[in-house]
Order: C-alpha cells, then sequence, then structure tokens
C-alpha cells in the first residue's frame, strides 16, 4: 500500500473546474450517435460513428495516459430501456428512456482518475480524458498511440426474438394476465403493482493494453407484488423473474404463475403470528435464499477491501474459513442468467470462479485495479453500473454449490428452529463482516416440521460465523434474482442455493 | 443554450405532436468527488450530465420518454415515443399537471463560492481529515477520506404556462476508519454535508466522531434475549420516524398500502411525537423553491403529539384523494415521472438530555446502528439488527453487537416515552434521540 508523502500538485484548479464546467454547455451542439446505434441493434455494424472507431479511442487513450499513468479506459454505453407500470390494474405509466455516453478513467499506482461525458463526440471524450489525466503525477515519455484490436470472446447470452421488434401491446398484456391471475387467486387479493422493465445496452470497451470490444445485453425483469389484506392484517407478497434474453423469456416464466405465487405468500403471511426473538437454527429454502451468502460471503470476497487490507477476509487466502460442505462459486457465464455479462465493463472474460471450496477460501472477486494492487489473475467481476461510475468488483451469478442432502431430511432433522422461506432485502459490513436480513416469509420449526407462518423476522450475525455454522447442504440448488447496491452503484444479479441449515443464527422478532 | 427557452419550445412541440398536456423537465448537474486514503489521492472524479424528461398526457393518459443526447433528432423521437408510450397506458382522469402559481423563496440553495475554492485546497481537506481521524492510536486503518461537491439546475414548463427553474447545490467531507484488535474489526464513520462550504463541520469534529465510533465498540459482550428498553441515538431515531413518514405518503394510502391509511386525525403514537414537513427551510439540505413539477413548496405539519394530522402528495395523488398538490412531488433525475417524498422532516425536540435519557434507564439497550428494514409502512412492524451500548441502572456497560430489536407498531409508536433535546439542523431529517419504554432484544 502507497504511503508516500502526497507530491505537490500543479493541477491548474480553474483550468481543472473550466474543463469541468463546460462539458453540459456543449452537449447541445454535437452530432448523435443514435441513429447509427439503433441500426447496429438491427443487426448491421456494430457502432459506427465518429467517436467509438478504433483510431479515435487510440487517441482518447493517448491523452488520458498524457500525464503518466499505468492503465486508461474508455467505456461508452448506450442505453435504450422501456419501462411500463400497472398499479391497482391500471396502467399508470409508461417510460421510455435514452441514456448515452462515456467514461474515461486513468489509474496510476493506487490512484483513479474518472471523468464521464454525455456526449459520445472526439471533443467530449478528449476533454473527459484530460480530466480524468490530472490524477497521474508519474510523468511519462511521448506516449504513442497504441493500436486498438478486436479482442475474441465468447457470448453466453442468445436472442430469439429482439426487444425492439416487440410491440408494446405484448408487454401490457402479459402485465394485465399476471393481474388478472393474482385478482383471481382469492378476494383478499386487494390490488397488485406489476412492472415490467427491459432495455438494451450497447457497449465499447477500449484501454491502454489494446483491447477493443463491443457487444450488446438485453435485460427483461418482470416484478408482481400483491398486496393481501383481510381488513386486519396486511402482506405485501412478490415475484421477480429476469434474465439477459430476448423477449423468449416469456416461454420459460409464466405470469400466471408468479402471480399466484406472490398471491399465496400475501394470503399465507395474513395468517402469521409474531416471530420469536433469540438464537436459533434457520432452514433456508432453496433460490433466493441464496442472497444471505451473497451479502454475508460475497461482498466481503470483492477484492476492493481486501486490497485495501481492510476486508474481513484479508490473509485469509488457502485458509479454512467455513464448513466443509460449504462450496460458493461467482459464475459469469451461465446462459441468460440476469448476472451473466459475457465480459465484464473492463473487459475481461466472464468466468467460473470458484471461491470458496470444501471450506476453503480459493479467491477473491477482482477488478483491474484490485488484481495489480493484490497481484492477483483478473476474474471478471470488473463491473459498473454505467457510463456514470468506474468499474468496481461485483458479484455476477453467486451461488452454493449444492450438495447431498435431502431438503425433506434438513427439516425433519432440525428440532427447533426457523424455516426462511423467502427473504427480503439485506447488508453487510464487508469491514466488520456484521450482516442483517429480513425475512419476508418464515415458519416455526417444531419436532422437524414446518409448522405457522411468523413475520417480522430479522436475522443477524457476522459472516464468518455463518459459514462455519452451515452444517446441511440440499441438492435442490436454484435461483433467485435482485439488484445489488454498492457504492452507489446498482448491479443486476442472480444470486442461488439449495435448501442449507444454518445452526444458531440471531432471530429478531416480537415475541419472546 | 437558454434552457429556459428550450423547455418552453419542446412543450409546444410536444404539443403539436399530438399530447393534450405536456411537460419538459431538464436537469443540468456538475459533480466532483475527490477520494484519498493512506495519506494520498485514491480517486478523482468530475462529471457533467444533462437530460430531459417529457411527460405528455393523451387523453387522460400519461406517457414518459427521457433523453440526453439534445440532437433535434434524438428530441423528436423521444416526444414520439412518449406520445405512442401514452397510448398504452390507462385513461386516468387524475393525470394532471399544475399552473405557474407562485414561487416560495428559498434562502440559502447555492454557495457561488464553492466552484471558486482549489482543487488543492480540498483536496488538502480530505488528506488532513483522514490524518485527525487515524490519531487516536486505537485506530488502525482508514477505509479513506473524501470531499465532494454537486450542483444541479432544474428548468420545469408545462402547458398550463407553468416556466420555472432554480438552481442549488452543496458539499460535503466524510471520513471512514477502522479498529483493528486481534481477530475483531470495528468501522467507524462520520460526515458533514452542507449547503454552503463555510458550514462544513469542522475536521477536528468529523474526525473525531468517526475514530469514536469505531474503537467504542471494540470488545462488545453478548447480552441474553430479553424485553427492555431501547434507546434511538439521534442517528438512528431518524430511521424510527422515516417509517412513518414512508406510511403517510398520500399515495400509500390511498391504495390501503400504510398502516396508517385509516388513521386521519387518530392518534398512533405517543403524545411526544411531531412531525413537521418543510421545504422552505433556509440552507435546508432538502429545500427548494418548488418541487418536481413546479408546485411551491411549503411548510406543514403531518403528525402532532401523535396524532396524523396530513398526509403529503404529488398533483396526481391529491386529484385522486380529492385535494390540493402540496408540493410533495419528488424527481430523482430527470430519468423518471414524479414521485412523492417529504422534504425536510423536523421532530421538535424534548425536555432531556441524551444522557439524562441513559440515567433514566434501569435496563437497555443504546442503539447506534441500525440495520434492516426497520419500520414496514405496509404493517406498521419494527424489526431490525442492532448495535450499541448496554445500559443497567443508568450507567453504560458495555458495548453490543449483533442483537437484533422488534415490536409491533403500537408497542413500539405509543411507547415512546422519553424524547431528547438534541436536533442537528443541518440534517434532511432532523431527529432528536428517543427511547421506547420495551421492545424484544434478541440475543444469545
Amino acid at each position: 500500500m502507497s504511503n508516500k508523502k502526497l507530491s505537490k500538485r500543479n493541477i491548474s484548479r480553474r483550468k481543472f473546474l473550466d474543463l469541468s464546467m463546460k462539458g453540459g454547455l456543449l452537449v447541445a451542439a454535437t452530432p448523435t450517435l443514435l441513429s447509427g446505434l439503433v441500426s447496429f441493434k438491427e443487426g448491421t455494424k456494430p457502432m459506427p460513428g465518429i467517436a467509438t472507431d478504433k483510431s479515435t479511442l487510440s487517441k482518447v487513450i493517448a491523452k488520458a495516459l498524457e500525464r503518466g499513468g499505468d492503465f486508461a479506459d474508455v467505456y461508452v454505453e448506450n442505453r435504450i430501456s422501456r419501462e411500463i407500470s400497472m398499479e391497482e390494474s391500471i396502467f399508470t405509466s409508461g417510460v421510455y428512456g435514452i441514456r448515452q455516453g462515456a467514461g474515461v478513467r486513468v489509474i496510476c499506482g493506487d490512484k483513479t482518475g474518472f471523468a464521464y461525458s454525455d456526449d459520445i463526440s472526439e471533443k467530449s471524450l478528449m476533454r473527459a480524458a484530460e480530466v480524468a489525466s490530472y490524477v497521474a503525477r508519474n510523468g511519462s515519455d511521448k506516449i504513442t498511440p497504441i493500436d486498438l484490436a478486436t479482442a475474441e470472446r465468447k457470448s453466453y447470452v442468445t436472442v430469439k426474438q429482439p426487444l425492439d421488434e416487440i410491440a408494446d401491446e405484448k408487454r401490457t398484456e402479459l402485465m394485465k394476465r399476471a393481474d388478472q391471475a393474482a385478482l383471481d387467486y382469492d378476494s383478499k387479493i386487494r390490488m397488485t403493482e406489476i412492472n415490467y422493465y427491459d432495455q438494451v445496452r450497447s457497449r465499447v470497451i477500449a484501454n491502454s493494453e489494446g483491447l477493443y470490444l463491443s457487444d450488446e445485453l438485453p435485460l427483461i425483469m418482470f416484478i408482481v407484488n400483491t398486496l393481501g389484506d383481510d381488513g386486519n392484517r396486511r402482506h405485501m407478497g412478490r415475484q421477480r423473474e429476469s434474465y439477459h434474453s430476448g423477449f423468449e423469456m416469456f416461454d420459460k416464466v409464466s405470469p400466471e404463475a408468479m402471480a399466484k405465487k406472490a398471491a399465496r405468500e400475501s394470503v399465507d403471511m395474513l395468517d402469521a403470528g409474531d416471530s420469536p426473538a433469540g438464537t436459533m437454527d434457520v432452514v433456508m429454502e432453496n433460490g433466493w435464499g441464496g442472497v444471505l451468502v451473497h451479502e454475508a460471503v460475497g461482498h466481503p470476497l470483492e477484492a476492493d477491501n481486501i486490497a485495501k487490507g481492510i476486508g474481513a477476509f484479508t490473509g485469509k487466502l488457502g485458509k479454512k474459513v467455513a464448513a466443509e460442505c460449504f462450496t460458493m462459486v461467482d459464475d459469469g457465464t451461465i446462459p441468460n442468467y440476469r448476472g451473466t455479462i459475457n465480459y465484464d465493463d473492463e473487459g475481461t472474460p466472464a468466468r467460473k470462479n470458484v471461491l470458496i471450496e470444501n471450506g476453503v477460501l480459493k479467491g477473491y472477486m477482482t477488478d483491474v485495479l484490485s488484481a495489480k494492487q493484490l497481484d492477483m489473475k483478473r476474474t471478471g467481476n470488473g463491473r459498473r453500473e454505467s457510463y456514470r461510475h468506474i468499474p468496481i468488483p461485483r458479484m455476477t451469478n453467486t451461488f452454493i454449490q449444492k450438495g447431498t442432502d435431502k431438503p425433506d431430511d434438513i427439516v425433519a432433522s432440525t428440532e427447533k428452529g426457523l424455516y426462511v422461506q423467502s427473504l427480503g432485502g439485506g447488508s453487510v459490513n464487508p469491514i466488520t463482516g456484521q450482516f442483517n436480513f429480513t425475512c419476508r416469509e418464515s415458519y416455526i420449526i417444531e419436532n422437524g416440521k414446518k409448522t405457522k407462518p411468523v413475520r417480522g423476522a430479522t436475522l443477524v450475525g457476522s459472516c464468518m460465523d455463518i459459514v462455519s455454522n452451515i452444517d446441511a447442504v440440499g441438492d435442490d440448488l436454484d435461483f433467485g434474482v435482485g439488484f445489488c447496491g454498492k457504492a452507489g452503484q446498482t448491479a443486476e444479479v442472480t444470486v442461488g442455493q439449495p435448501t442449507v441449515r444454518i445452526r444458531g443464527i440471531n432471530v429478531g422478532g416480537s415475541r419472546a | 443554450m437558454n434552457y429556459k427557452e428550450l423547455t418552453k419550445k419542446l412543450v409546444r412541440e410536444c404539443l403539436n405532436r399530438g399530447a393534450d398536456k405536456a411537460e419538459v423537465y431538464l436537469q443540468n448537474a456538475r459533480n466532483l468527488s475527490v477520494s484519498v486514503r493512506n495519506n494520498d489521492i485514491e480517486k478523482i472524479e468530475e462529471a457533467d450530465s444533462i437530460g430531459i424528461g417529457f411527460r405528455v398526457i393523451v387523453g387522460n393518459r400519461l406517457g414518459f420518454s427521457h433523453c440526453n443526447d439534445f440532437s433535434d433528432k434524438s428530441l423528436q423521437d423521444t416526444i414520439k415515443r412518449a406520445i405512442d408510450f401514452a397510448k398504452l397506458t390507462t385513461s386516468d382522469e387524475n393525470n394532471l399537471l399544475p399552473a405557474q402559481e407562485g414561487y416560495t423563496e428559498v434562502e440559502g440553495l447555492y454557495d457561488p463560492e464553492i466552484v471558486k475554492i482549489s482543487m488543492d485546497k480540498k483536496i488538502n481537506m480530505a488528506l488532513e481529515l483522514e490524518k485527525l481521524a487515524m490519531k487516536d492510536e486505537r485506530i488502525t486503518d482508514s477505509s479513506g477520506s473524501g470531499y465532494g461537491e454537486r450542483d444541479t439546475e432544474v428548468f420545469i414548463a408545462n402547458s398550463n404556462g407553468l416556466s420555472k427553474s432554480y438552481k442549488s447545490g452543496g458539499c460535503s467531507l466524510s471520513v471512514g476508519v477502522v479498529a483493528h484488535k486481534g481477530d475483531q474489526r470495528s468501522s467507524g464513520y462520520d460526515w458533514s454535508s452542507r449547503r454552503f462550504f463555510a458550514d462544513l463541520d469542522s475536521l477536528e469534529n468529523i474526525a473525531k466522531n468517526a475514530a469514536r465510533r469505531a474503537y467504542e465498540m471494540l470488545d462488545p459482550k453478548s447480552i441474553q434475549t430479553q424485553r427492555a428498553s431501547v434507546i434511538f441515538e439521534d442517528r438512528v431515531s431518524s430511521r424510527l420516524i422515516g417509517g412513518i413518514i414512508g406510511a403517510l405518503n398520500g399515495l400509500r394510502v390511498l391504495r390501503g398500502a400504510s398502516f396508517l391509511s385509516d388513521s386521519m386525525n387518530k392518534k398512533f403514537a405517543s403524545d411526544l411525537i411531531t412531525i413537521t414537513d418543510d421545504g422552505t427551510r433556509p440552507k435546508g439540505l432538502a429545500s427548494a423553491p418548488f418541487d418536481g413539477e413546479g408546485v411551491p413548496t411549503k411548510k406543514r405539519t403531518l403528525v402532532e403529539n401523535g396524532v396524523v394530522k396530513n398526509f403529503y402528495y404529488n398533483t396526481y395523488a391529491a386529484s385522486r384523494a380529492g385535494t390540493e398538490s402540496t408540493g410533495n412531488a419528488s424527481r430523482g433525475r430527470y430519468t423518471s415521472p414524479p414521485g412523492i417524498s417529504t422534504h425536510n422532516i423536523l421532530v421538535p425536540a424534548g425536555k432531556h438530555t441524551p444522557k439524562q435519557i441513559i440515567e433514566a434507564t434501569n435496563k437497555g439497550l443504546l442503539v447506534n446502528s441500525l440495520t434492516g428494514s426497520g419500520l414496514n409502512t405496509t404493517t406498521g412492524d419494527f424489526s431490525g439488527g442492532a448495535e450499541g451500548f448496554w445500559i443497567e441502572n443508568g450507567k453504560i456497560q458495555h458495548p453490543v453487537r449483533g442483537l437484533t430489536i422488534a415490536g409491533s407498531a403500537e408497542e413500539v409508536l405509543k411507547g415512546i416515552d422519553m424524547l431528547g433535546d438534541d436536533l442537528d439542523m443541518n440534517r434532511s431529517m432532523i431527529t432528536p434521540t428517543l427511547r421506547v419504554k420495551e421492545m424484544q432484544i434478541g440475543g444469545v
């Protein structure tokens, strides 16, 4: 870690600020790439236009490294999105969005300079490169523009029905079907909130190592919320499905089935009692429950805090950190999954990374910067929310590898505890490893049987304890989808797990 | 480019293309952030962003689109998309736009000095802040310190002749440190966020607080699962009050998704709890002359002595409820239609110092960090993870970690029996220390 004294910086403050102030005013006068990008979607040439060709980006990179630095990259993005909302059986809004821009980054030692622009003209990119370059102070020999070459990458995302060829009425049709199915399920379903979102994200990545890549990733998310109300209690049930896929996703995903699942949760939980409090054994149902290890173990294994020497798993590589039966994987290559990325937003190919194998810590998830700092390989986890954000280590599809136990046996061998059927959200402090979770739907286990539902349970604990205390891993691996927030950025992720049992978690409820 | 004229021109364009009503919202923002760690720059980020959101109403149907590409072709295409999308949505006579009305004058939203202060000074402040936070020998690592600033200009125009704009800005300092002892890692964080540079808290204060929060939590002990008093420090009492605020959202109330849906003029919380929402406070972090659709902001009482007095609305929700907008339309960026949110929330101070509240507590938990969902706005139940200190006989005994606290709406909100006199007027959510008489605490 760098401990050197800060050298005298000679950033001219006026110049720095002037550079940054000008950006917004020039945007209006510059040409657009939009038509080019739209035609790209129709399958012609990838990203034509003045500012995404190799020679321009090569100049931008050279400019970014003008004052020194070890690495520079340019990320150009165009995102076209559609979002339709239905609440209380009426379509309340339709939002169509076009967002495009470019970010330029320079890494110099442990330092990062970053600037972005909403405009993708050469002039704007050169200005962003100049702003980003100020972070480098080590001077440099005259940089000659590097040759960019298109890299080979595998694709794990297939599209049969491109999103821009789908009539909007097909989207609203799915929503109507889900709404009707939920309301038909039970008269206690008071209303639904249904959200359809899709986007096509086109990206161009170029860096000072000569890499050049471009692709486009479609993404669909469908969310059904149902409110159960028996005049006394209320409960909001939820189902979410999401894939990097064309519209054929709905060949596999049934809006009616999702609606029924959400409605069932809403109705069943109206009878829930107060949750007990205290330390107890927890059986976590397969699927979305994987978000627990995503938070509790996944985030602390992202290499940024490890490189800083402050992460909870710092210095534990190769050591036993978890129970023998625990193997955890992050895999960005599962075809069409929500967390699948082909290559990360720095261009590193997606991989299947085993993080913990039979309880032994095997690796961290890195981006370009943390891999360099730790002298480790790049694992394909350098992700960014958009061109407005810098890449940071992020998870993709993260899951507990399936074991050999039968889910029924796991419950039957648990004398007393909590069966968590569905989790809400949670978070972790990656330094202390303290995590917390809210249960959406859980049941008391008594004498090896799942009994009455309880509401409002919170799970807390430390990540080190949880992985040591897992003592049963089922053979029923399944997945769930979500949003992952970190450092002000959101990433689309999948989490997964088979049914597992964790001995001794602190459960919070209002009953003694 | 003259953005005021541009927004007005684009409103006409929407009408020409078939919208019956139209609103154009333009946001122009500039950000700077500097992070330092281990006495050196770690990251400098600098950016401008600008974009436009179009809200069109065609025969009472709502469509919305946004773009950040100002070429004529893109703007035209984006308007067309909004109008096309409006055809998909359901006709709703509550899809209305506000009229021009007046302005509320709000002082102190923009500090012109911030951009004049040198980058070197800003970087040096972050470096100094980190150094001060590392001074205590119990602090072993830095997780970084930073300086950030942002300014935003907003222009709104609509087909009712409304045309308004304002500029606002702010700056902040923050630092995080770690106390590493044996196998334990304890982190502490503090920040100061202000409209004006000169109002930022002193580096010494921010540093001291961050360091204290890290080392004071070392060597926690466990406690038994039990019922006891729970004291929420001002920093976390805002989470409890935030749950009430969420439940007073007028649209949530109309949908029956709030535990306060049927509680107008009813008592649901302790006499000690009064809540005001004020969009007009000078230098307030959540102040603005008008809301996200141009309606002037106000100061309103939401809760008085534990009784619901008012819900809050944007134009759409107000029309549905048969009332007037309360100036609470929110707008995150230009990329989404108006939502509903409050401005500066204040719970007036109580009579006791935080020390007196601790001294009056025979057995209880002082919470300084709260995780999880907190107060559920649909059910009113409270559940969360907690850290803090264990109190016995009016004295702090030791730090505690990994606890849970929970209680029903009735138990928690009516059980608030002491209110502190400590208010940090520099936040957007100003709530004092408060004590809940008894809650369920989960431990070992």
